[in-house]
C-alpha cells in the first residue's frame, strides 16, 4: 500500500482551521453514536471511541465524550485490520464495513468491537473512520460481557472477528449478520448498538471528504502533520524538563485469591520509567508470566493505552496545560517493552477479555514511578474498578446489564483525592437508579459513601462507595474486580487507603467474595453489596489543618476518634477544635 | 399599550419603552448598579420617562432580563442551603455520575465535590422509598423524621432546603408531604421539591437541578421583591415580569419559586431580539449571532420556533440543569480574545479575553496583547474617530505594535497576522454554529444569520461566507437587541411529566387523562396571571427514543383526543427526525414516549414595526473614504472602501461592499461582492455574493 508524501507546507492560520474541523468531526461521530445507541454501557455509561486515521495509521483526533481505553487503542485495530487483510490478500474499496475484535490484532478486548469505514476521495483510499464500543454479550460462555473471568483461552471468551467486513462494496453481508443474532444473546440490543456505530462511522467517514473537498487533500494532510507533530512537541517539551534517570515502581494484584495455584494470585506488575532527553521508555519487564485466566491484557490496545494515558494525563495535565488535540503525534516520545509470555504481554490463545482492572494496575504503577519524578503532579494509589454483569431470563430472552463501579483518587499535592469517580483509563457513566429500576428486575437500595473509610494525609484519599442491590426475580451476577488485597499506596507519608470488596447476602448465609466472580446463581431477595476501594493519603496527616480535619468530622467522613489518632487533632464534643490539646498531641 | 424592556448586563443596563399604539419607540443606557441591579434598573426607567415625558403610571407591563441566578452559580455565591433526601442516597449530588469532567487530568476539580451546592452535614436521610412503574409506596414517609432534620438544618442557620426522593418523577406526594411538615417547622424557609422543578427521571440531574433552585433561590426572591418595592415607590403600577430561559416570561410570583429557570435570562432575550429582527423581514429560518467583548452565543430559529436543548445536554458552572431552555451555544470568541502562540508553536485565539480592563491594546488601557479588535482595527474596519459613535477612543498605533509583535513571531506581514487572527476567530464562531446545524441535518444555506452585539456585525459576513450561509440581517439597534427581544415575548410555562408509554402498547386512556390533567394545570395558571381564554395557546410535545435508547427527541403530538390513528403522524415526525438528526433511523423498532409537555402561552402585548425615514441620501450618509483590507480570490489586498453612518442611511437604499458601516453600538463590515439592501423595517440585509 502506497503512502502519500505531503508536498505543501502549511500555514499557521490553516493548520488551526483543519484542526478545528477535525476535532468537530470526531465530537459529531461521538455524539450521533451515544445518542443513538441502546444498551445502558454504551448511551449511559460512555463506553465507545471514535476517531479518524489516517493511512499511515496514525490518529487524527478523537471524540471528546468517549473513554479513553476506547479511542486510544483505534490506531492498533487499524493495524491489525491492515495486517490481516495483507495476510489474505482481501482490498478495501469504497462502501466496506468492516468489524475487529482480535484482541491479538489490536483491539482492545473482545466485547469492544471496532467498525472501520475505509475512506475515499477520487477513488484511492485516504484513510479510516472508525467507531469501538463495549458490546454487552459477544456470546461468551455467560452471560453478558464481564465477569467472565473463568474462560481459559481465547475461543472461551466469544466470538472472534478478525477484519470481518460486514458490508462489502454497499452490499450488507446478511450471513454474517445471521450468524451474530443467533450467538449473541440479547442480540436486538446489540445489533442495534452496532447498527449505530456503522451510522457513525459513516458519517465521519463523509465529513471526513468533505473536509477534502473544501481545502484539497494535500492540504489538510500537511495539517495533519501539523497537528500531531504540534502535539508531538507539546509532549517533548514537557519530558524534556524532567531529569534523566531510570525510576521503578512495582503494585501487586489480588488475581484470584481463592485459588489453590499460588501462581494465579499475589500477582506483580513492575514498572521501570526511564526518561533519557525528550524520550521515554517504559519497560514491564519483571511483570508476573501470563496467567490460563482472562486477567492478561493485550500489550496493543489495552497495556499501551493505560501507559499512554497516565503520561498524558501527568506530564501534560489539561487542567494545567489546557486541551492538546489528542493524536498520534503524542505518542511518539513513548517507548513500551514488556516481555512476551507475561501478563502485559501474553501469547495466543492466552484468555484477556477480564483485563480491565490489569490494566489500571498497570495506569497506577506507573504513577507509582512518577512520583518519583513529579511528587506534585501524581496522586496517591487510586482505589480500582469492579466490572458488573447482572442478567436473567424472561420469556426465553435474556436481559443483560451491565455497570461499571468505580473506585476513587489518592490524596493530591493541594488536594484532596477524587471520591467515588472512574479512574485512570477509565472515565465511564453511571447509571442512574431510576433507570435501572425501570428496566430491570433489580432493587437499588443504598449507593452512598463508604462509612470510615477516608485515608489519612495532609491531603486525604478519596473515598469509595457502596452499592448494595437486590435481584428482584431469579437471575444471575458475575464480577471482575481488584483490589480486595492489597490497598491503594499512600504517599510522601500519607496513610494507605482502604480495600475493596464484595458481599453475597443470600437467605441463608452471607459471605465475602473474592474479587473475580464466575457466573452465579441470585435467588429472588438475594442481594449484592459492592465496596470501592479508598485511595491514599498524600503526605503527613499531621500538617492536615485542623479546620479540614474538623470540616472532615462534621462531614461524617471521619469520627472524633480517629481525628485525634490519624490526625492529632482533639474536638471536643461541641465539634470545636481543642487547639491546645491539638498542639500539644500534635507536637508529643 | 406600553412596554418597558430592561436588560440588565455586567456594564450596561439597557433600557427599551415602546408604544404600541403611538408606535414611538425610546431607548436609555445607564451603568449596571452591580451592588444591587434593581437600583440602575428603576433609575434608568425613571431617566427615560422623564426625558420623554412619560406617565409612569401609564407604563402597563414591565420586561426584565436578569443575571441575579446565574452569576449566583457563577460565583458559587447563594443560600446556606439543606437536603432532606432519601435514605441511603444522600451523596447522590457528591457521586454524580462518577464521570470526571476531564479525561486526562490528575489535577482537576470536580464541581459538585469541591463546590457542593449543599454540604455533606446539611443532607439529612428519612426513611420513605417509592418504585416504578407506578410510583407504589415500598416504605411509607416517616413525617417525624422529615421533622427532626427540619429542625436541625433551621437550628444549622440553614436558609433553603431541598426535598428530593427517589422517583418522585412518578409520585410526588412524598415530596410534597414533605414540604408540609418543613413549612409547619420552618415557615421562613425556601423549600424546593425536585418533583416541583423538574419530575423528569435521573435522579442526580434532578436533585441537582433541584439543588441549584435552592442556592439561588432566596437571593432571586429577595432581589424580585426588592424591585418590586423600589419600583411602586417610584411610582410604578404596573406588573413585573421576568425573562426565561425558555424563551417565554414568567411573572414575578412564579419565578420567585423556580429561579432555576431564568439561568439563561440574559441570552435568552437576545435570541428572540433577533428572532424579532428577522421576522420584520420575513425570515423564517434564522441563526442568531451575538458577539461581545468575551464570548459568541449562537441560536437556531426555525418555522418550529427557537431550538431548544434537550434536557441532557444543559449545563451550568459544570452542573447539569434539566429545564427547558432554549439552545444557547456559547464559545468564548469575543472582541477581546487574545490572539498567542501557544508553548507548541501554534497560532492560537481565545479563549482568554482581554475583557474590559485593560481590554484590547487599542483601547489605550495598557493592554499589550493582539486581541481581535486590535486585528479589526490593523485591517482599518475598526475606525480610529468613529468607535461607538465616536464615545471611545481607539489608539491606531498601539493596535500595530501588538499585531506586528505577532507577525514577527510567525514570520508573516501585520497584514497577513491580523487577518490570520480574524479567520481563526471567525472559523472557530463557524463550528460553533456548524455543530448547532450541518451536525443535526440542517443546511445553512437556508438560514439567514442575524448578527448584534458590540462585535456580531463586524463577523457576521465571514463567518456566513464560510458557511455558505447567503445573506446576514444586522438590525436597527444591534447593541440593545436584548431589550427589544423583552418586548416580543409571551407568558410561557412547561410542564412535564414522565411516562415511559410504548407505542406498540400504549395506554391512551391515561395518556389523554395525563395531557388533560395537564393543560388544565397550566390554563389556571396563566388565568391566574391575567390572561384570557382567548390568548391562550396550548401546545403537546412528547420526548421519545426508541426503546431502550438513552436519549430522547422532542416530536409534536395531536392537540386533540390522541388515537391509534392520529397517533401515527407522531411516529412518522419521531422517524423523520432521527434520520435529520443522527442520519439513521430504525423504523421497525418500537418508540417510547419518556417524557409528554405541554408548552403554555399567554399571550402578550408587542412592541411593534419600526419605520425608517427615506430622507435624505446615500450621498450623506458616506462620511469618509479609506482603505481597507480584504482576501478576494485567496489573496490579501487593500481595498478602497467606503465608510457611512448608519442613522443617516435612508430607507430603501443599497450599498455596495466593500463598506463600512458606522453607528453608535456597533460598527458593519461588508466586504467586497457584497450588497447591502436598508429595509424600511430598519434592517440592513446583506447579500453575500458567490453563494449559491
Amino acid at each position: 500500500m502506497k503512502t502519500i508524501q505531503n508536498k505543501v507546507k502549511i500555514d499557521p492560520v490553516t493548520s488551526q482551521v483543519i484542526r478545528g474541523a477535525l476535532e468537530n468531526i470526531a465530537i459529531e461521530m461521538g455524539h450521533k453514536l451515544a445518542r443513538m445507541s441502546y444498551s445502558s454501557i454504551i448511551r449511559e455509561s460512555e463506553d465507545f471511541g471514535c476517531a479518524l486515521v489516517d493511512l499511515n495509521g496514525q490518529q487524527l483526533c478523537e471524540s471528546t465524550q468517549s473513554t479513553p481505553l476506547q479511542s486510544g487503542p483505534i490506531p492498533g485495530y487499524i493495524r491489525g485490520i491492515r495486517k490481516i487483510f495483507q495476510e489474505r490478500g482481501d482490498q478495501f474499496n469504497p462502501g466496506d464495513v468492516i468489524m475487529h475484535n482480535s484482541t491479538y490484532h489490536g483491539a482492545s478486548h473482545g466485547p469492544d468491537i471496532g467498525f472501520c469505514v475505509p475512506v475515499f476521495y477520487q477513488n484511492e483510499l485516504i484513510g479510516f473512520s472508525v467507531t469501538t464500543a463495549h458490546h454487552l454479550d459477544i456470546g461468551a460462555l455467560t452471560p453478558g460481557s464481564c465477569g467472565i473471568v473463568d474462560a481459559v483461552d481465547a475461543y472461551a471468551e466469544g466470538l472472534q472477528f478478525k477484519a470481518i467486513k460486514v458490508y462489502e462494496k454497499g452490499k450488507k453481508n446478511h450471513q454474517v449478520w445471521s450468524i451474530l443474532r443467533d450467538n449473541i444473546r440479547a442480540s436486538d440490543m446489540v445489533v442495534g448498538d452496532l447498527e449505530a456505530q456503522i451510522a457513525a462511522a459513516n458519517i465521519g467517514a463523509q465529513r471526513y471528504v468533505s473536509l477534502i473537498e473544501k481545502y484539497g487533500l494535500e492540504t489538510v494532510l500537511a495539517a495533519s502533520e501539523d497537528l500531531m507533530n504540534y502535539s508531538e512537541k507539546m509532549m517533548r517539551n514537557s519530558i524534556e524538563r524532567l531529569p534523566d534517570g531510570t525510576y521503578y515502581a512495582e503494585g501487586y494484584m489480588d488475581g484470584y485469591l481463592d485459588s489453590d495455584d499460588v501462581n494465579k494470585k499475589d500477582l506483580k506488575v513492575a514498572v521501570s520509567l526511564t526518561i533519557e532527553g525528550s524520550d521515554i521508555t517504559i519497560d514491564l519487564t519483571g511483570t508476573s508470566p501470563q496467567v490460563d485466566r482472562p486477567i492478561n491484557m493485550p500489550f496493543e490496545g489495552t497495556v499501551d493505552c493505560a501507559i499512554y494515558l497516565t503520561l498524558r494525563s501527568i506530564l501534560l495535565d489539561s487542567t494545567i496545560h489546557g486541551h492538546i488535540p489528542q493524536n498520534s503525534g503524542l505518542t511518539r516520545p513513548i517507548r513500551i517493552i514488556a516481555p512476551k509470555g507475561t501478563l502485559a504481554n501474553p501469547i495466543f490463545p492466552a484468555p484477556t477479555i477480564a483485563r480491565f482492572c490489569s490494566g489500571n494496575m498497570v495506569a497506577d504503577t506507573l504513577m507509582k514511578a512518577l512520583g518519583q519524578v513529579v511528587p506534585t503532579q501524581i496522586s496517591a494509589g487510586v482505589g480500582n474498578l469492579k466490572v458488573v454483569s447482572y442478567s436473567g431470563l424472561s420469556d426465553e430472552k435474556y436481559w443483560v446489564f451491565m455497570d461499571i463501579m468505580e473506585g476513587s483518587y489518592g490524596g493530591r499535592n493541594g488536594m484532596n483525592g477524587m471520591d467515588a469517580v472512574d479512574t485512570l483509563y477509565a472515565n465511564t457513566r453511571n447509571n442512574p437508579i431510576e433507570d435501572i429500576e425501570s428496566h430491570y428486575p433489580l432493587r437499588v437500595n443504598r449507593y452512598e459513601l463508604r462509612k470510615n473509610a477516608s485515608a489519612p494525609g495532609k491531603w486525604r484519599g478519596g473515598i469509595g462507595s457502596v452499592k448494595e442491590i437486590t435481584f428482584l426475580s431469579a437471575g444471575s451476577v458475575s464480577i471482575e474486580a481488584e483490589g480486595h488485597k492489597y490497598a491503594p499506596w499512600g504517599f510522601a507519608g500519607g496513610a494507605e487507603g482502604y480495600i475493596g470488596g464484595v458481599t453475597l447476602k443470600q437467605k441463608t448465609n452471607e459471605k465475602e467474595l473474592p474479587s473475580k466472580i464466575p457466573n452465579t446463581t441470585m435467588n429472588e431477595g438475594d442481594r449484592i453489596i459492592l465496596t470501592g476501594p479508598s485511595g491514599g493519603g498524600y503526605g503527613n496527616p499531621l500538617e492536615r489543618s485542623p479546620e479540614q480535619v474538623l470540616s472532615d468530622v462534621i462531614d461524617q467522613y471521619i469520627t472524633r476518634d480517629f481525628a485525634e489518632k490519624e490526625y492529632g487533632v482533639v474536638i471536643n464534643e461541641n465539634f470545636e477544635v481543642d487547639y491546645f490539646a491539638t498542639e500539644k498531641l500534635r507536637k508529643g | 399599550m406600553k412596554l418597558v424592556g430592561v436588560d440588565v448586563g455586567g456594564t450596561f443596563t439597557d433600557i427599551m419603552y415602546t408604544d404600541t399604539e403611538k408606535r414611538n419607540t425610546w431607548i436609555n443606557k445607564v451603568p449596571t448598579t452591580l451592588e444591587d441591579p434593581s437600583i440602575g434598573v428603576v433609575q434608568g426607567i425613571s431617566e427615560l420617562c422623564t426625558q420623554q415625558n412619560i406617565e409612569k403610571a401609564n407604563i402597563n407591563h414591565v420586561f426584565h432580563g436578569t443575571t441575579i441566578a446565574t452569576n449566583a452559580i457563577l460565583e458559587y455565591d447563594g443560600a446556606k442551603t439543606g437536603m432532606i433526601t432519601t435514605k441511603g442516597f444522600r451523596d447522590i449530588i457528591h457521586i454524580g455520575r462518577h464521570q470526571r469532567p476531564e479525561n486526562y487530568s490528575v489535577m482537576q476539580e470536580i464541581p459538585w465535590q469541591d463546590r457542593p451546592l449543599v454540604q455533606r452535614r446539611f443532607r439529612k436521610e428519612v426513611s420513605e422509598r417509592l418504585v416504578p412503574p407506578n410510583g407504589d409506596v415500598l416504605v411509607p414517609l416517616n413525617e417525624e423524621e422529615v421533622r427532626v432534620a427540619t429542625r436541625e438544618l433551621k437550628e444549622a442557620g440553614v436558609e433553603s432546603i431541598i426535598v428530593s426522593f427517589l422517583f418522585s418523577y412518578i409520585n410526588p406526594s412524598h415530596e410534597n408531604r414533605a414540604k408540609e411538615i418543613i413549612k409547619e417547622e420552618y415557615p421562613d424557609v425556601f423549600v424546593t421539591t425536585s418533583s416541583d422543578v423538574s419530575p423528569q427521571f435521573r435522579e442526580f440531574e434532578r436533585f441537582t437541578t433541584a439543588t441549584i433552585n435552592g442556592f439561588v433561590g432566596p437571593k432571586v426572591k429577595n432581589y424580585i421583591s426588592n424591585l418590586k418595592g423600589r419600583l411602586k415607590d417610584e411610582g410604578f403600577v404596573s406588573d413585573l415580569h421576568i425573562m426565561c430561559s425558555n424563551g417565554g416570561i414568567g411573572t414575578a410570583e412564579s419565578v420567585s419559586e423556580r429561579p432555576v429557570n431564568t439561568l439563561l435570562s440574559g441570552p435568552a432575550a437576545g435570541v428572540l431580539g433577533g428572532w424579532w429582527s428577522g421576522g420584520l423581514s420575513d425570515r423564517k429560518k434564522l441563526i442568531t449571532f451575538d458577539v461581545g467583548g468575551t464570548s459568541a452565543d449562537i441560536g437556531i430559529i426555525t418555522e418550529q420556533g427557537i431550538d431548544e436543548s434537550t434536557a441532557r445536554d444543559t449545563w451550568i458552572a459544570g452542573f447539569p440543569v434539566m429545564v427547558p431552555m432554549i439552545d444557547i451555544h456559547t464559545i468564548g470568541a469575543g472582541g477581546g480574545s487574545i490572539a498567542h502562540i501557544d508553548e507548541g508553536g501554534a497560532f492560537r485565539v481565545g479563549p482568554k479575553s482581554a475583557g474590559s480592563r485593560p481590554g484590547p491594546a487599542s483601547y489605550g488601557h495598557g493592554g499589550t496583547k493582539a486581541t481581535v479588535t486590535d486585528a479589526n482595527v490593523v485591517l482599518g474596519r475598526l475606525d480610529e474617530d468613529n468607535f461607538l459613535g465616536g464615545s471611545m477612543r481607539i489608539f491606531k498605533q498601539e493596535a500595530f505594535k501588538v499585531v506586528s509583535e505577532l507577525a514577527s513571531q510567525l514570520e508573516l506581514s501585520e497584514t497577513e497576522t491580523a487577518e490570520g487572527i480574524l479567520t481563526i476567530v471567525n472559523n472557530n464562531m463557524a463550528n460553533a454554529i456548524h455543530e448547532k446545524t450541518i451536525q443535526k441535518g440542517q443546511d445553512p444555506r437556508e438560514f439567514s444569520l442575524v448578527a448584534f452585539g458590540g462585535a456580531g456585525p463586524l463577523h457576521a459576513v465571514e463567518v456566513a461566507q464560510i458557511l455558505n450561509i447567503p445573506e446576514v440581517i444586522i438590525p436597527q439597534h444591534p447593541g440593545i437587541t436584548s431589550a427589544t427581544g423583552l418586548l416580543t415575548t409571551d407568558l410561557k410555562y412547561d410542564l412535564i411529566k414522565t411516562e415511559f408509554l410504548l407505542s406498540n402498547e400504549a395506554d391512551y386512556e391515561q395518556l389523554n387523562s395525563d395531557f388533560n390533567l395537564l393543560e388544565g394545570q397550566i390554563i389556571d395558571q396563566l388565568q391566574k396571571d391575567g390572561i384570557n381564554l382567548s390568548n391562550i395557546e396550548i401546545k403537546r410535545t412528547a420526548d421519545c427514543r426508541y426503546i431502550g435508547q438513552g436519549y430522547e427527541l422532542r416530536v409534536n403530538l395531536p392537540g386533540n383526543e390522541i388515537t391509534p390513528e392520529n397517533i401515527k403522524s407522531t411516529w412518522n415526525e419521531f422517524n423523520m427526525l432521527h434520520k435529520s438528526e443522527y442520519g439513521h433511523c430504525f423504523e421497525n423498532s418500537p418508540i417510547e414516549i419518556v417524557n409528554i409537555r405541554v408548552t403554555g402561552k399567554g399571550v402578550m402585548p408587542k412592541i411593534q414595526k419600526p419605520l425608517v425615514s427615506k430622507e435624505g441620501s446615500i450621498e450623506l450618509a458616506l462620511i469618509k473614504k479609506g482603505v481597507s483590507v480584504f482576501r478576494e480570490n485567496g489573496e490579501l489586498r487593500e481595498f478602497e472602501t467606503k465608510f457611512y453612518q448608519r442613522e443617516l442611511l435612508p430607507a430603501n437604499s443599497k450599498i455596495e461592499g466593500p463598506a463600512i458601516i458606522f453607528q453608535k453600538d456597533t460598527t458593519t463590515v461588508m466586504p467586497p461582492n457584497c450588497i447591502g439592501y436598508i429595509e424600511e423595517s430598519g434592517n440592513i440585509i446583506i447579500k453575500i455574493g458567490g453563494i449559491q
